[in-house]
């Protein structure tokens, strides 16, 4: 008997090692397909069929139209504001991850000892509340603010002439949204630095290589992956912001979130152009992060 | 429902059994006394507590003193609140089942409510104060002679300016277009506001129901003044505190706010336009079918009441329906002339009132918005 348990055919162990994987496989990914399912995919076909007018929770007729698309797609105004919408964040993207380049370049390469102090530090401002911190850009950059306070102090600028574009404006909004995104940029960014195989550098100074080049050959290809990540991290919410900008935007400062929440919450009701608004920036996320993922796989060191 | 639920529920029906024992001996007396009698079994008889869909602040977040008599007098019953940012929400709320006694939209709604058959009129035999508010506000609560709105806190919509920065080339709702102070001025966030006011700076006979082409007018001209709008304000102390920090120097404000700047001891002017300003007033209304009517009427008849109001005019500094009540700050009563009852409608000032295409105006709004 014992025999034949230990000499089982292997065809067998391999039919019960399936059963075990059928059973196991299921139990551990069914729960978070299941909410996936139930609070993202289901919310979104909702939401689609919004934007159709196939469902509301409006009374009265409804049947399957275009009409939403259809004026959305030629409305010069809709699509404007989506163009606004992408330069800020782009720009906004663009600039902190160049801001926190250096930062995590620092932290990750230059052996210092405390670079997990540093980095405590770095997202300290997590520990606060999202609204409190750019709340408390409105007390330093308001008119009576701490940036004019110093400059009426220094005597650059007169109480009477105050900058007052340093509020209410799109500068405003770029302003506190790299602030509030610096630190999910550096954090994926340090992560693929500190996991750079340090060989690597020390075989490009054996090579020859300057301390340039073997950034240029080495680091920053093998760091590319936590550049394009650290850069979706920002670019796919702030495209979608409105916290922000209805805080510190003023009417300059107003964004596509903005309008995809007043079609929803203000006015009066227009749920099929708000659906069809978030659908649409749904799908270019989506596109964008497809385009972005291939340049999400390790990076190539090139050799001359 | 929670423990407490459970417990006032058990306590009506076990108070229910009572009382309807005691209607039955008033029915066999019969006369006045067993009506009376019928009538509080049946407020009795009405259980849990009261659901109210309201603004932010006019719940247990700061307007308890507004409701204290209802609360004193039913504590079995006391108002539970679930907040509206607007009447869209509200809308949005009780079409996706939310199911209020009683809720606030303004003035401009009455009927669209009304007709929209989620309301029920009140019976003002049933509020004692009713007949203690103003009449032109209570009319403005009427659709077909039935009232469907009860009317409570009131205000203006006019122009808010400092006077040491600012020199309006006339008393015109024109100073919120005025070239000459780009960056700050202040629009109020309104999808039906705006358009009107455009409506009434050009001039149009009818600005809440504009023809397309005047629409079309007034779209192109706030578009073309976006420019020069610092902010579009829809929380009116984010509002105030741009005002009072030198931020915007113009306003669409409403009369507290004139009161608070000049409290920080600002040089303000709160003009009436030669236009007219726009008087809003809210509105109490009766969800249809609510299981506690009564209780909302006795609601109603507390914030109803000279107290209450006097409470809201000293401390919101919004005006109040009861025409006995006077705040205690003599700026309030010039800026809401109190003294003059018809200071909400002509020849003063324009009551709000129904826009019947209101989604298309919603939708240009966004438009320049979005500009």
């Amino acid at each position: 008997m014992a025999l034949s348990e230990v000499h089982d055919p292997p065809a067998r162990l391999g039919r019960r090692r399936w059963l075990r994987l059928d059973l196991t496989t299921p139990t551990l990914l069914g729960l978070p397909l299941a909410w996936l399912v139930v609070f993202f995919l289901a919310p979104i076909a909702i939401v689609a069929a919004y934007s159709f007018d196939v469902y509301s929770l409006n009374p009265g007729p409804h049947g399957f139209t275009l009409t939403a698309w259809h004026d959305f797609l030629h409305s010069s105004v809709y699509l404007r504001l989506f163009w606004k919408s992408v330069k800020l964040s782009l720009t906004v993207s663009a600039i902190i991850v160049l801001l926190a380049y250096p930062l995590a370049y620092y932290l990750a390469l230059s052996g210092t000892k405390r670079k997990y102090i540093l980095l405590l530090l770095l997202i300290a401002p997590f520990l606060t509340s999202y609204l409190l911190r750019v709340l408390a850009w409105k007390v330093i950059l308001g008119n009576q603010g701490a940036v004019n306070t110093f400059l009426f102090w220094t005597g650059l600028r007169s109480p009477d002439h105050p900058l007052s574009q340093l509020l209410y404006s799109r500068f405003a909004v770029m302003l506190v949204l790299g602030y509030i995104w610096l630190p999910f940029v550096a954090l994926p960014i340090f992560v693929s630095l500190e996991s750079l195989d340090r060989r690597l550098l020390e075989a490009a100074s054996d090579l020859g290589a300057s301390r340039l080049q073997a950034f240029r050959r080495v680091t920053l290809p093998l760091s590319l992956p936590g550049v394009v990540a650290a850069f979706l991290f920002v670019f796919i919410p702030t495209l979608g912001e409105f916290v922000t900008p209805s805080l510190v935007g003023g009417a300059s400062g107003y964004l596509y979130g903005n309008q995809i929440v007043d079609l929803f919450g203000t006015g009066f009701p227009d749920w099929e152009t708000g659906s069809v608004l978030a659908i649409f920036l749904l799908g270019v996320v989506g596109a964008l992060t497809i385009v972005f993922a291939r340049f999400l796989q390790p990076g190539e060191v090139t050799v001359d | 429902m929670d423990e407490h639920d459970r417990a006032e529920q058990r306590l009506s029906r076990e108070r229910l059994l009572k009382l309807a024992a005691a209607a039955g001996g008033a029915g066999l007396l019969g006369g006045r006394i067993g009506t009376a009698q019928a009538a509080l079994d049946w407020l009795n008889a009405e259980s849990g507590r009261l659901q109210v869909l309201d603004w932010a602040g006019y719940g247990n977040d700061g307007g308890q003193p507004m409701f204290a008599q209802y609360v004193k007098t039913h504590p079995n019953n006391k108002p539970q609140f679930t907040y509206m940012t607007n009447e869209a929400d509200a809308l949005a709320k009780i079409h996706a089942g939310l199911k209020p006694d009683l809720f606030r939209p303004y003035v401009g709604w009455v009927k669209y409510f009304a007709t929209s058959g989620l309301v029920q009129p009140w019976d003002p035999k049933q509020i004692p104060n009713f007949k203690q508010l103003n009449p032109f506000m209570v009319k403005a609560g009427q659709y077909k002679g039935k009232q469907y709105g009860i009317p409570d806190d009131w205000g203006f919509d006019a122009i808010l300016y400092r006077s040491d920065k600012v020199h309006p080339k006339a008393r015109s709702w024109g100073l919120l277009f005025d070239e000459r102070y780009k960056g700050r001025i202040a629009w109020f966030d309104d999808p039906v506001e705006n358009l009107t006011i455009a409506g009434l700076y050009l001039g149009f006979k009818n600005p809440w129901n504009q023809t397309d082409a005047q629409l079309k007018r007034s779209q192109k001209l706030l578009i073309s003044k976006k420019h020069l709008v610092r902010m579009i304000w829809s929380s009116e102390t984010e509002m105030d505190n741009a005002f009072a920090s030198g931020d915007i120097w113009i306003a669409l404000a409403w009369p507290n706010d004139w009161v608070q700047m000049r409290k920080k001891k600002l040089k303000v002017v709160y003009m009436h336009p030669k236009e007219k300003p726009i008087a809003w007033v809210g509105m109490f209304m009766l969800l249809k079918g609510t299981p506690r009517p009564h209780l909302a009427h006795a609601y109603v008849n507390a914030w109803s009441s000279k107290r209450s109001a006097k409470w809201l005019e000293d401390n919101y500094g919004y005006g109040h329906a009861n025409t006995h009540a006077r705040p205690s700050s003599s700026d309030l009563l010039r800026a809401l002339q109190l003294t003059n009852p018809k200071a909400v409608t002509l020849p003063n000032a324009y009551l709000d009132r129904d826009v019947p295409r209101r989604a298309v105006y919603a939708k240009l709004w966004e438009e320049v918005k979005a500009s």
